[in-house]
């Protein structure tokens, strides 16, 4: 009695406040699959990566950032685990990411109502490649060292505003003083992924169909589902923990930036790679700058690139999805293990291409 | 996956072997995140290191009668000085209408331990390192600590016995773990 | 309370890890830190450090290491203070257990510094192997070689060229536990030592795994059941 009282004295207060208790006994449409449970998955991650962030990042020290993280990893109770649930959160939260936004491609999820959930999935992944690249570089390892080394110089090059505006954010040539800019810039981003996960589960809640049929409560029927998919996903997690802490991670950090080592190619953890492959396909500073932004508007654009009506799946849009999936998959794997000739180029045109011409051609014509 | 076998209100047959599953999933799931949370408190709980640097032991058996030992401590020099009967007898005596501000005894030595004074070595008036720690040092007409800036003068309790300083010197907190050993914090 | 359960847990998984594994072989060349199972050897750590201490900190540093660190090998508090206590430290103190391994002073030999070996086995590809073939690679330059001044050959290193003399020879240390100290033992041993000392925590991670991989396993046949059940009831 008193706390139904309370909450409704909070209810009428602070709007949204009893949302965990509506979700809880919102009806659903019966039978959801399991890959729908992928947004629950990758807010446990992000939940998972600001509670080992907090805990990192007293220790961590921009001007010896390298002897920091070997601090917490040898000296820290528990440090070296802390760093690992950083680390493999951040990978795990990219793959739930990944499959989860090819998965609105397939079944064209991103489509009104819906688009306004796109867009804001598609935010989410541009704020998380940025935090993670800043991770990244956050490590003070050489790999780290000269991603950073090369994006100041770029920065440095560019004219107008783009270039004041980069130089406001990195603040001079690379080293502990940039680092202390981007430890703050990337906590503001991982707070920013936060917001921005919510606001995606408003609106993927608005977009919902209206239920036809008395439908099931989610408590307990999705709540067992929702947490058998926890569970596999936490399975998943102590394999990585324990066995293969640094898988895809790239090798390099593990040299102090100090030493008078240049990389060759720089081994992007491996859920950085299809980005720095896009950004790869045109060429020069600002070529790459360009094709980072125009990735991100064509993503961003796609409710209106598709031009179909209905819901209706045309059999050719559907197979060129698969092979964008298959193009960005192999964009990673050369941008990993690099190698020459036009392959690299030609995958990360086929993205642009993808998006700019096959995707509103082919729809217009499927929906003909 | 959803078939439906019974209405929503009908009981289920195998409704005790659920509700032990739900309870074992239910168990399964909280020692699953406990188990994840820990090493993240854990994390911020000082090592070793950082408690021994919180609460240093010092080592108290090498002061030699009538001097003290001096060591750093959170930022602070921290003075230990080892009395001689005499001067504890000395001390006893003096009327509290002569201390600028009165302390018993009892007040400023070391509970339990009372040939020790352990004292913040930093002047009362003007913030100032004080002099007197070895017999050789300057130690003013109280046989204490005196201030080399301006002037002030303590007894060897760490009382002012003359201005300009109007307090006693500081105590920090402070036990013996044993006979030769103290710990401060 | 809590502490000490967790601590129980991991304390039986190391027990475990060294339980099933055999001891180091030399031929073939096998250590117990390899694989995803593996673990430390404590006893060959101990020895590798000897050989570390004795040839090999004369040129190389381990920056990342305390002397106090060195308990995780399984040497008690005293004989850890005892091998602090031996080391004299640049500002002509002797060291303690706090204290960081003492740097050696830098040499250049022809311009290569030599690395610092706290994580060398994470920053070679080859990893512990890649060592213990890199110490026992050195020998005469085949035909057709010219050496540069003050380098050496070695099979192992990258364009067989290395400004590392060949350092280790039988019975460069004398080993307190008997073993024989031949080339090889010795080349085996600090490789192992420079394992647990690029990764310390590598026998726990892997005590750690074990158990959370089958908790977690355990937790998704259950949880599996329990969503079943409940789909099948509630429809
Ligand atoms: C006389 C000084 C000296 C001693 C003693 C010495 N090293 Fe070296 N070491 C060097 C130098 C110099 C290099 C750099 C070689 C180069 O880059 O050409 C080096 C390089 C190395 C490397 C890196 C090889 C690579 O792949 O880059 C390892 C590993 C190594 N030493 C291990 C050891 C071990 C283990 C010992 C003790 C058994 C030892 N060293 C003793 C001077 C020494």
């Amino acid at each position: 009695m008193r706390v139904e009282a309370k909450q409704g004295w909070l209810a009428s207060r602070v709007p949204g406040f009893t949302c965990v208790r509506d979700m809880l006994c919102e009806s659903r449409s019966p039978g959801a699959p399991w890959l729908a449970t992928l947004p629950t998955l990758l807010a446990a991650m992000l939940v998972l990566l600001l509670a080992s962030g907090v805990v990192l990042a007293p220790f961590y020290d921009p001007r010896h950032a390298y002897a920091a993280l070997q601090t917490i990893m040898r000296d820290v109770p528990g440090g070296w685990l802390v760093l690992s649930y950083h680390q493999i959160g951040a990978s795990l939260a990219f793959a739930l990411l990944y499959l989860h936004l090819f998965r609105i491609l397939l079944v064209r999820g991103y489509r009104a109502p819906a688009e306004f959930g796109w867009m804001l999935w598609v935010k989410l992944l541009v704020v998380l490649l940025l935090a993670g690249w800043m991770g990244f570089v956050l490590n003070g390892g050489v790999g780290g060292h000269s991603s950073l080394f090369n994006a100041v110089n770029a920065a440095m090059l560019l004219p107008g505003i783009p270039g004041a505006v980069a130089m406001w954010v990195f603040g001079g040539a690379s080293g502990g003083a940039t680092l202390a800019r981007l430890l703050v810039f990337h906590a503001l981003l991982a707070l920013c992924a936060a917001w921005i996960i919510l606001m995606a589960f408003a609106a993927d809640k608005k977009a919902r169909p209206v239920l036809q049929g008395p439908g099931v409560p989610f408590w307990p029927i999705y709540a067992a589902q929702y947490f058998a998919a926890l569970s596999v996903l936490a399975l998943v997690f102590a394999v990585l923990l324990g066995f293969v802490p640094h898988w895809g991670q790239g090798t390099q950090n593990t040299i102090p930036a100090a030493t008078a080592v240049i990389p060759a190619a720089i081994s992007y953890p491996w859920y950085l790679t299809p980005a720095a492959g896009l950004a790869g396909a045109f060429p020069g500073v600002a070529g790459h700058i360009c094709a980072m932004i125009l990735a991100a508007a064509l993503l961003y654009a796609l409710p209106w690139l598709d031009r179909s009506r209905g819901a209706r799946h045309g059999r050719v849009y559907m197979a060129l999805t698969w092979l964008l999936g298959v193009d960005v998959l192999m964009l990673g794997l050369v941008t990993a293990f690099p190698m020459g000739g036009v392959l690299p180029k030609l995958l990360g045109l086929w993205f642009y291409f993808h998006f700019l011409v096959l995707t509103p051609l082919v729809t217009m014509m499927e929906a003909a | 996956m959803a078939e439906s076998t019974a209405g929503p209100d009908a009981v289920p047959p195998e409704a005790g072997r659920r509700d032990f599953l739900k309870i074992l999933a239910m168990a399964g799931g909280a020692v699953g995140v406990g188990s994840v949370v820990w090493p993240l408190l854990g994390a911020l709980t000082p090592g070793a290191g950082g408690k021994a640097q919180a609460r240093p032991i010092i080592n108290v058996s090498d002061i030699a009668e009538n001097s003290a030992k001096a060591v750093q401590w959170a930022g602070l020099p921290i003075l230990i000085r080892r009395l001689t009967d005499q001067q504890i007898a000395v001390a006893s005596v003096v009327a509290m209408a002569d201390l600028p501000d009165p302390a018993e005894v009892s007040s400023r030595v070391a509970p339990g331990n009372r040939h020790f004074v352990v004292v913040v070595g930093l002047n009362t008036g003007i913030p100032c390192q004080l002099e007197g720690n070895s017999p050789t040092d300057p130690r003013g007409h109280y046989d204490g600590w005196v201030c080399p800036c301006d002037g002030s003068e303590y007894d060897v309790l760490g009382r002012v016995r003359s201005g300009p300083a109007k307090y006693n010197l500081a105590i920090p907190r402070f036990t013996f773990i044993n006979n030769n050993q103290i710990q401060l914090g | 309370m809590m502490r000490r359960f967790f601590a129980s847990l991991l304390a039986g998984g190391l027990l475990a890890g060294v339980g099933a594994h055999a001891q180091d072989t030399l031929a073939p060349l096998r250590f117990q830190s390899d694989g995803v199972f593996g673990s430390i050897d404590l006893a060959a750590a101990q020895r590798g450090f000897a050989v570390y201490q004795g040839v090999c900190a004369s040129c190389h540093g381990m920056k990342a290491l305390h002397y106090r660190d060195l308990e995780a090998l399984g040497l008690t508090p005293e004989q850890v203070a005892g091998i602090a206590a031996g080391v004299k430290l640049a500002d002509g103190h002797a060291a303690t257990p706090n204290s960081r391994f003492k740097q050696p002073p830098l040499v250049s030999r022809g311009g290569a510094v030599p690395p610092d070996l706290s994580s060398i086995v994470a920053q070679r590809s080859g990893g512990t192997h890649y060592i213990y073939d890199f110490l026992t690679g050195f020998g005469p330059a085949p035909a057709g070689v010219t050496l540069l001044t003050g380098h050496s050959y070695n099979g192992a290193f990258p364009g067989g060229q290395v400004a590392m003399p060949a350092v280790l020879h039988d019975n460069a240390v004398a080993y307190a536990d008997g073993t024989k100290a031949t080339t090889a033992q010795e080349a085996a041993d600090v490789a192992e030592f420079l394992t647990w000392s690029a990764d310390p925590n590598l026998s726990t991670r892997h005590a750690v795994g074990v158990r959370a991989v089958i908790f977690f396993a355990f937790l998704v046949i259950v949880a599996v059941l329990t969503k079943r059940r409940i789909w099948r009831e509630r429809g």
